[in-house]
């Protein structure tokens, strides 16, 4: 009781801050965002204009989809994986096997859902696997470095260390280049997943489960949500993520290598560091249990304005690695500053 | 002689770590002539002068109960600065800039897991990251050389018939690291910080102390792996040597070091790097592609994860049978004293 009458009658100013100080995060990254995007207006070309955005939704979706699916693994406190690159390299080529192929049956050659069906399971199996030994009380670094090892050798293997080719006129083009109301396959892909996930990890029981297990492990092993279902559970999810990224990525390249997601993808160097990045940079704990994957998504976005924009001041892959850098060492430090004491952390 | 194998039967994954290294040293001796020979131990002595050091580096943090992410990193920053610098100002003075840097990395690392009190994988992705960028910027996004081939000729000449300056060096700095982990102070409060955080802090040992040595030790090791790299070979690029993480996770596990921190050694990476080149070395000879030695070693490192797991479950449960035996007995026990208390 008294505490409540104690609120009220907190000035206004300390209320604010009492709002802004629960909300740190979102907001610094909110008036990052205001920043970049009214320096972007008066100092870059080009930037202010429709394509530019769509390009930048389309950046931020191929690392955003994999990242809320590690959304769901750091949430419930398994840190995050490093076999991300390799899962959805070996998902990659599976795709591009059916595809050019058919896995060795002349019929199934070009079969978009055998392909996609095959890909999801090849997914599917590595995230059990992983979770599996996880569960058992693997660390999940380590676990996932010796996956990721694995991964990669298996689809080298498998393919040859080759470029698989699959020629123009196939099933896959909506998905890889084609577009829907003005907007690419893949952005709607991105805000689809993203609003699932939210309503998923919001409103449904396994949701909560996710936050439990991740914010309190004894407190969920003595309710009886054991981490070990959980762990594969989450990491069953963020492998199909990866797979998912892997099929659009491949059907729009029309064909597959088994390093196509390693280095210098896209803009800063490495596909597995760049998602788990942006789970930090959306300000998610680390230790599992704060969070959400609307952070994830504007992680997502957030990174892909700042790399947009510095391609379009002409920088080199250089400075553009040290500015993704500096981003997740500044949302780390001031996340751990403010998080300090407070339940979020450890 | 005795004390060393009481030490060996007592540490049950540095006696699986001597194992499994002999055993693949058999596979590679019997299958392959000339394994055992002096040319194939100099190279393989080469190879622990660089995965040694990485080994070491992760060895030294995950005693310290963390695991430091950017040591590829870290090694390609110190390799691109050695490189660049050699030419105008001289092997010595670039190692000692390029070493200083490095530690001074390490440090900082330490410092800030210690100051925020954060988990070192989280602040390690980012300096991952960050010192990859950095290092592309000082290579200027091409590939350093050195235009005089002497440091790199002397660094290789063959010394005592198994060994080079590098790897004798090395080996000096192993020795000096297990002293340093063994009978000093501060090594053996990084022992205690991994082992048990919260009792070491509460029995008064500041944890900003060992941390920010451990993490200074990891970055000097790594920069020095990387400084051989890029003497040796005269080159350095800043986005090369991220192979160096699972080959030195591997090293280290191998070696018996326990991921709660807190357990293992300096012996224990030796162990474990020689295991990690006998492999390299061995598949050297069939002549496979890249790939395939990564997939075996990443194998290798899941053995070793299975077996530790499974000793550390079947513990957790030999613990829990025999304090319900102990249980029982006490049950039993008072039982009779009360039946025979009946009885009279």
């Amino acid at each position: 009781m008294s505490a409540i009458i104690e609120n009220n009658q907190l000035p206004f100013s300390t209320k604010f801050l009492q709002f802004y100080k629960d909300r740190t995060l979102l907001a610094i990254l909110l008036s990052l965002f205001a920043v970049m995007f009214i320096y972007g207006i008066f100092f870059t070309e080009n930037y202010l204009t429709i394509t530019n955005f769509k390009a930048i939704i389309r950046d931020a979706a191929l690392y955003g989809i994999m990242a809320i699916g590690l959304t769901f693994v750091t949430l419930s406190g398994n840190f995050f994986l490093l076999s991300l690159k390799e899962t959805a390299s070996i998902c990659g080529v599976t795709f591009a096997m059916g595809m050019a192929t058919g896995f060795g049956s002349p019929d199934l050659a070009g079969n978009f859902l055998v392909s996609l069906l095959a890909a999801l399971a090849v997914g599917v199996v590595s995230g059990v696997i992983q979770g599996y030994f996880v569960g058992m009380g693997g660390n999940p670094i380590v676990v996932t470095l010796g996956g990721a090892g694995i991964l990669y050798g298996i689809g080298a293997w498998w393919s040859d260390n080759l470029v698989i080719n699959f020629t123009r006129p196939h099933d896959a083009e909506w998905l890889g280049t084609g577009s829907f109301l003005g907007l690419p396959s893949i952005t709607w892909s991105f805000i689809l997943i993203a609003i699932a996930a939210e309503i998923v990890l919001r409103h449904t029981n396994f949701g909560r489960k996710v936050y439990l297990v991740g914010a309190n492990k004894a407190a969920g092993k003595a309710t009886g949500h054991e981490n070990f279902s959980m762990a594969i559970i989450v990491f069953t999810i963020c492998s199909v993520c990866c797979a998912f990224v892997a099929v659009a990525f491949v059907a729009q390249m029309d064909s597959a290598q088994s390093n196509y997601f390693s280095a210098e993808f896209g803009s800063s160097g490495d596909m597995t560091i760049l998602v788990i990045a942006t789970v930090m940079v959306g300000g998610n704990s680390i230790m599992g249990g704060y969070g959400s994957t609307l952070r994830t998504s504007l992680g997502a976005i957030f990174i892909a304005m700042v790399d947009n924009m510095m391609v379009l001041q002409g920088f080199n892959s250089g400075p553009r690695i040290v500015g993704v850098g500096l981003m997740i060492v500044f949302s780390i430090i001031v996340f751990g500053l403010f998080a300090k004491g407070s339940r979020a952390q450890e | 002689m005795e004390n060393f194998l009481k030490k060996i039967t007592k540490d049950v994954d540095l006696s699986f770590a001597i194992l499994l290294s002999f055993c693949v040293y058999v596979f590679f001796a019997i299958n392959i002539e000339v394994f055992f020979s002096h040319n194939i131990s100099f190279a393989i002595l080469e190879r622990f002068a660089v995965l040694g050091l990485v080994g070491l580096a992760l060895t030294i943090c995950i005693i310290a109960g963390e695991i430091d992410l950017s040591i590829g990193s870290n090694a390609a920053l110190c390799a691109v600065i050695v490189v660049k610098l050699t030419d105008p100002l001289g092997a010595p003075l670039a190692m000692i800039i390029g070493l200083s840097v490095s530690t001074l990395i390490g440090a900082t690392q330490g410092f800030v897991i210690a100051f925020i009190r954060i988990r070192a994988i989280v602040i390690t992705v980012g300096t991952l990251m960050l010192l990859r960028g950095v290092a592309l910027l000082i290579a200027e996004e091409k590939t350093v050389m050195l235009t005089d081939f002497r440091v790199p000729d002397f660094i290789t000449t063959k010394v005592l018939m198994y060994f080079s300056p590098a790897s004798l060096t090395v080996i000096f700095i192993f020795i000096c690291v297990g002293i340093f982990m063994r009978y000093t102070k501060y090594g053996r409060e990084i022992y205690a910080i991994g082992g048990a955080r919260k009792e070491a802090l509460t029995a008064g040992i500041p944890l900003r102390r060992p941390m920010i040595i451990a993490f200074a030790l990891s970055g000097f090791c790594a920069g020095f792996a990387g400084t051989v790299i890029g003497l040796k070979s005269g080159t350095a690029q800043g986005l090369g040597l991220q192979y160096l993480l699972l080959a030195g996770t591997v090293a280290a596990f191998v070696g018996g070091v326990s991921i709660l921190g807190g357990k293992g050694g300096v012996l224990g990476a030796a162990i474990g790097a020689l295991t990690v080149n006998f492999l390299n070395t061995g598949l050297v000879f069939y002549a496979l592609q890249v790939h395939f030695v990564q997939l075996f070693t990443s194998v290798l490192l899941v053995i070793v994860i299975v077996f530790q797991t499974m000793s550390r479950v079947f513990d957790s449960r030999q613990a829990r049978k025999s304090l319900l035996a102990t249980i029982d007995e006490r049950k039993t026990s008072l039982l009779e004293k009360k039946r025979s208390a009946l009885g009279r």
